[in-house]
């Protein structure tokens, strides 16, 4: 299965060398590519002087904007699956083999590489969101998902196609949710996540309360209206 | 508040409620612009089944009818959304000049590019 690794970067400077040269070292199987979404510091030239895989978006497009441009170069060049991974280093690129291997041999079209399939789930104020959103998924489509968060997911060729072109796919839970209802089939895997190396989070406590909103609001009511295909 | 006029706040919401779930469903309008109009239509239903809300709310203030003070709230959430949405533009024109004029750069620096080349091998 041809693989691509899509890395969304934000103002990483301090983390995307490090992330990328870890990448080539672990998982030199799989290609790789750095999308920098209009970075205000220099994690484009950083990727260019150490001849980086880059998509340089020529403006900032978010989070889900910039994890389409890295699904668009997917379809192009005829991968058969996309994984995303953070360009802070939370996430252990070492799983992403595992993960590779499950969809495979159980013809899934999401693997999500959680946090908390083996591990208890802690009671911060963060984990207290996920739970609402678990719960909102398992409500509405009866699946337990136990971490919905989480960043790092694997998507399948049939999934390529609509987060590369189609509204209302970024790569976050309410998607999840509605493409289970769908018929997709998602599995979770036991991963383990570090703290950020370097650089601030991009999740401050009004972005969190204005995600929050929109997600439980979209999970509970909004996808009702969707078609299921 | 009069019946009549809670009844037609509550029509105005469900529709408007309706309206955005089919815009969504034909992949129109993104959810995360939706929400604020799910959300405004919520409220008007929830003042208008619960008028001591708003009897509260306009003792609190100090106006004289409630149907004001339905009105006031209505006006202030369309300032801020309309507020909200000039800064947008505003970003979004920012964004597409930006987009146009790098489009224009890179293209000019190619052509410059190729005539380099063409101009060595003669």
């Amino acid at each position: 299965m041809k693989v691509l690794i899509i890395i969304p970067a934000y103002n990483e400077e301090a983390n995307i060398e490090k992330v990328v040269t870890n990448l080539k070292e672990v998982c030199p199987q799989y290609d790789y590519v750095v999308v920098n979404d209009g970075s205000k510091d220099r994690t484009a030239d950083i990727c260019r002087k150490n001849g980086f895989s880059l998509i340089d978006n020529p403006i900032n497009l978010g989070l889900s904007g910039s994890f389409q441009s890295g699904m668009k170069y997917a379809i192009r060049m005829g991968y058969d699956a996309a994984i995303q991974i953070d360009g802070d280093g939370q996430h252990d690129v070492a799983y992403i083999p595992q993960m590779v291997d499950l969809m495979e041999k159980e013809q899934l079209d999401i693997v999500i590489g959680s946090r908390f399939v083996s591990e208890k789930k802690p009671w911060t104020p963060r984990m207290i969101g996920s739970r609402i959103l678990s719960a909102g998924i398992w409500m509405t489509c009866g699946k337990h998902i136990k971490d919905p968060t989480s960043g790092m997911r694997l998507y399948g060729r049939k999934m390529l196609t609509e987060f590369a072109t189609k509204l209302n796919y970024g790569p976050e839970p309410d998607t999840i949710c509605y493409l289970i209802r769908c018929g997709a089939k998602v599995k979770e895997t036991q991963v383990t996540m570090r703290e950020r190396m370097g650089g601030t989070s991009y999740l401050n406590l009004s972005r969190s309360f204005w995600y929050m909103l929109s997600m439980t609001l979209s999970i509970f009511v909004i996808q009702w209206f969707r078609k299921r295909k | 508040m009069s019946l009549t006029f809670r009844i037609i706040l509550i029509a105005v919401s469900v529709w408007t409620f309706i309206y955005m779930g089919r815009r969504i469903a034909k992949s129109q309008v993104l959810i995360s612009d939706a929400v604020y109009w799910i959300l405004f239509s919520m409220l008007l239903v929830i003042l208008s089944i619960f008028p001591q809300i708003v009897e509260w709310l306009k003792n609190l203030i100090g106006i004289q009818s409630s149907v004001n003070c339905i009105f006031l709230i209505i006006i202030f959430l369309l300032l801020m959304k309309i507020f909200s949405l000039t800064i947008r533009v505003s970003q979004l024109d920012v964004k597409i000049k930006d987009m146009a004029q790098r489009y224009a750069v890179d293209k000019k620096i190619e052509e410059d590019e190729q005539k380099e080349k063409t101009r060595e091998k003669q």
